[in-house]
């Protein structure tokens, strides 16, 4: 007899569960309590340990699916000494959630599919069959006014909705920043289309940069500096950081520089408080770096650079990208900066125009570093070349500001040795 | 002569014995016996291990949300160990090595976290009440047993816990108030763990400590080191001593750190820092106290090892009692739940109870027609 494994209620009242880990395949043996899973409800990230010892017979899920609690993450077949009838019945068992009087306020598991309309928490009430009716409509039941008792939402209301243009006065909006979606053709027309959940990184992207762009008014300033000195000096020092067992990168350079200018150009370490009509300086820098990743954009932060040595942000940096691109970085980790820089140099790029890390004030973006002719000395020359750009909150500072914080991190990279001056 | 300084009889003390690193103060050392000292360690590890294994039947779905007890193995074995089987325990929800000591099995507590009303049944010839989920109003019931014993003329003791989020609660206030002015020979334990879930003592709180609340009651108050069983103890002890010749009650303050999140739906690396637990983690109570057993020549690696297996077994024996028991047919019916808080069951009670049995009784009926041959099964 094969036992099944179903997601639990991990929390109190969750729904449902992403995917982040599966840790065993078919065939595999695993030993009670043993970790199979890694989930992330709304609520924390947790390891599911196995509650058999046995063979794996079927693994149901994916990394990245959405499952509803209850259902069937894996089947098992059993160690012959433990399939005895008498043990605990887990296998009819789908935890507590789904058990007594709680399953009337849950909506049964088996009728949402594994990967069904991403309803991330909130709850919507619906009947089943409006539900079903919106995702055959592509209607986002959290987008829909509810015009039933209690705010329920009608059958009715999916169908005005899908057809009707989205007025701000029937659409909520708001989850994805600030303003009401506006509604979409039906693409289908014209060809195949396929559509893909926003979920947990791309969506907190989503929200985050919606935000930032209809909250602050961007401007961007450019510059670029000459990195041929740094370079030497980077390249005699890499191996003694790689004996320690980090990278000594142009960006951990960078990290220090920024800090250096933010100490003396606070109004770039702040952010603005809209409720309040005030401005927020911050004494403590603490600089996100953007890290792409499987799952999408990621920015660690490394703490106080300010009190820190170049090999020292090095080393730290080498840590935390590595921990960001196998998604074990500590949420910790993920708050409190002050400022981002954002580096696409290592792809290529000439500029960009980088976008502000909502509530910050201001980002740096790095292109790539190339060697280009100079004029030095009335003289063409080549030089090492980076072209950086900062785009910045203008209701905070000013172009002339931005030039000269700019400025400052041009001299400190051009002149190496400022950086013994450093703590 | 308009101004002048009240003199109050209440001064603050702090309280350390075995420090972090294993280090006694020899002049404060309780003089326990090394059969008590074991017995202090063995509930300690079992609550620990019984925690930890509750948490991986939670992760499997054999289990409901519960609050972890790891870390506040001290306070609770520490103070429960200061009072005798005639003495009452009033508990909070993390005091598992405590009650463990007292007498209630690990099935209990499996049953009360699997939402079944059976694990709250305190065993016969324990003077406990059972786990108190809502927050401080246990202490109430602590102080009117208290002050139902000196009516009674009886010695004993109440021992009741409660948090550091629990002592902004107005039942708190109250019941230190009752309890003072009253005289009521309750021991009120604070375990401060420094965080109401989320909510740090710094926005609990503007004072210093728990303990110097005391003051506004004239009862003597004491901080100790949470992590420190034998401080725990020795400052329980000497509350007891006092509230059992007449002497009133006192607040003792245990300081110390929960190791886990708060409860099984909580993630605590939203807002605590993991430098902090860390430093926490170098500071947990069985640690210590294991290496003090060892100085003493009281536990060795070997004794330690075939104590883990012995309660590890417990604990599994435990487990696959419940689960059994969770099966079986007697505990499918949750209508016995309007049984067990009034001697003789008030009318609107009644009509509640009624109600709920008439749907318990259809909803059988329909899963039977649905499932006809599965009607004997668990529910779903």
């Amino acid at each position: 007899m094969s036992l099944e494994f179903r997601l639990p209620d991990l929390g109190e009242g969750i729904r449902e569960a992403e995917i982040l880990a599966v840790k065993i395949n078919p065939g595999d043996k695993v030993k009670e309590d043993q970790a199979i899973f890694e989930v992330e409800t709304d609520k924390a990230v947790v390891e599911i340990p196995s509650p058999f010892g046995g063979t794996v017979e079927t693994v149901n899920v994916k990394v990245g699916e959405i499952v509803a609690v209850g259902t069937v993450l894996a089947t098992f077949q059993p160690d012959s000494a433990r399939a005895q009838p008498g043990k605990p019945a887990i296998e009819a068992s789908a935890g507590p959630a789904l058990q007594g009087q709680k399953k009337n306020t849950v909506e049964p598991a088996s009728r949402r599919t594994a990967t069904s309309v991403i309803e991330d928490g909130r709850q919507v009430a619906a009947l089943p069959s409006t539900r079903r009716l919106a995702r055959e409509l592509g209607v986002d039941l959290r987008m829909v006014t509810g015009t039933g008792s209690g705010g329920r939402v009608l059958s009715e209301d999916v169908r005005a909705f899908a057809t009707g243009p989205t007025s701000p006065a029937r659409s909520k909006g708001g989850d994805l920043g600030g303003q009401a979606p506006v509604s979409l053709p039906d693409f289908s027309r014209f060809g195949k289309i396929e559509r893909v959940a926003l979920r947990s990184v791309r969506r907190k992207t989503a929200e985050n940069m919606a935000v930032s762009w209809e909250q602050i008014p961007h401007v961007t300033h450019c510059d670029e500096a000459n990195l041929t000195e740094l370079e030497e000096l980077r390249l005699k020092y890499e191996k003694k950081v790689k004996a320690q067992g980090g990278k000594l990168t142009l960006t951990a350079f960078v990290l220090k520089a920024v800090a250096s200018a933010l100490s003396r150009y606070l109004q770039f370490n702040a952010s603005f408080d809209r409720a309040r009509e005030e401005i927020i300086l911050k004494h403590f820098f603490n600089i996100g770096v953007a890290v792409a990743t499987e799952r999408g954009l990621i920015v660690p932060v490394i703490r106080d650079v300010i009190k820190k040595s170049v090999s020292e942000v090095a080393l730290e940096l080498t840590q935390v990208i590595e921990k960001t691109k196998a998604g074990k970085v500590e949420l910790d980790r993920l708050q409190g900066s002050t400022f981002t820089v954002t580096n696409v140099g290592a792809i290529g790029g000439t500029s960009m125009v980088p976008m502000i890390n909502y509530p910050e004030c201001a980002i740096l973006g790095l292109a790539k570093a190339q060697p280009k002719p100079i004029v030095k000395d009335g003289k063409i020359a080549v030089g090492l070349i980076m072209p950086m750009a900062l785009s910045f909150d203008h209701r905070i500072a000013d172009g002339a500001e931005a030039a000269q914080f700019v400025l400052d991190i041009v001299k400190q990279l051009e002149d190496p040795g400022s950086f013994l001056l450093e703590a | 002569m308009p101004r002048k300084f009240i003199e109050l009889s209440e001064k603050i003390e702090y309280l350390s014995i075995l420090d972090e690193n294993a280090k006694v103060d020899e002049a404060l050392e309780p003089k326990l016996s090394g059969e008590q000292l074991k017995t202090i360690y063995r509930y300690m590890l079992l609550a620990r291990r019984t925690d930890e294994r509750l948490l991986l039947m939670q992760r499997q779905g054999r289990l409901g949300t519960f609050p972890q007890s790891s870390g506040h193995e001290a306070v609770s074995m520490g103070a429960a160990f200061a009072i005798t089987a005639d003495d009452w325990q009033v508990p909070a929800y993390r005091e598992l090595p405590g009650m463990l000591y007292r007498g209630w099995s690990i099935d209990h507590f499996m049953l009360y976290w699997n939402g079944f009303e059976e694990g709250a049944r305190v065993p016969d010839n324990v003077k406990d009440l059972p786990i108190c989920v809502p927050i401080a109003t246990q202490l109430l019931h602590a102080v009117g047993i208290g002050m139902g014993m000196n009516i009674r003329g009886e010695k004993n003791v109440v021992l009741t816990f409660f948090g550091d989020g629990a002592s902004s609660e107005g039942d708190c206030h109250e019941a230190l108030n009752f309890a003072s002015v009253f005289s009521a020979p309750v021991v009120f334990v604070c375990l401060n763990n420094q965080y109401a879930i989320s909510v740090p003592l710094s926005r609990q709180m503007h004072s210093e400590t728990i303990a110097q609340r005391a003051v506004g009651y004239a009862m003597p108050g004491i901080r100790v080191d949470g992590n420190d069983v034998l401080a725990v103890y020795v400052a329980t002890k000497e509350a007891v001593e006092r509230a059992r010749s007449g002497g009133g009650p006192t607040l003792v303050e245990g300081l110390t750190y929960r190791l886990t999140p708060h409860t099984t739906a909580d993630d605590p690396k939203r807002y605590r820092s993991d430098e902090e637990y860390q430093l926490w983690l170098s500071r947990e109570p069985l640690k210590r106290f294991r290496r003090y057993l060892e100085k003493k020549g009281l536990l060795n690696d070997k004794d330690h090892e075939r104590l883990e297996a012995e309660l590890d077994s417990e604990i599994k024996q435990a487990m696959e009692r419940t689960e059994a028991q969770i099966k079986a047919e007697d505990l499918k019916n949750p209508t016995s739940m309007f049984d067990h808080l009034y001697k003789d069951i008030p009318p609107t009670l009644q009509n509640q109870r009624d109600e709920f049995a008439r749907y318990w009784e259809s909803r059988h009926k329909a899963s039977d027609k649905q499932n006809p041959q599965k009607s004997g099964a668990r529910t779903d």
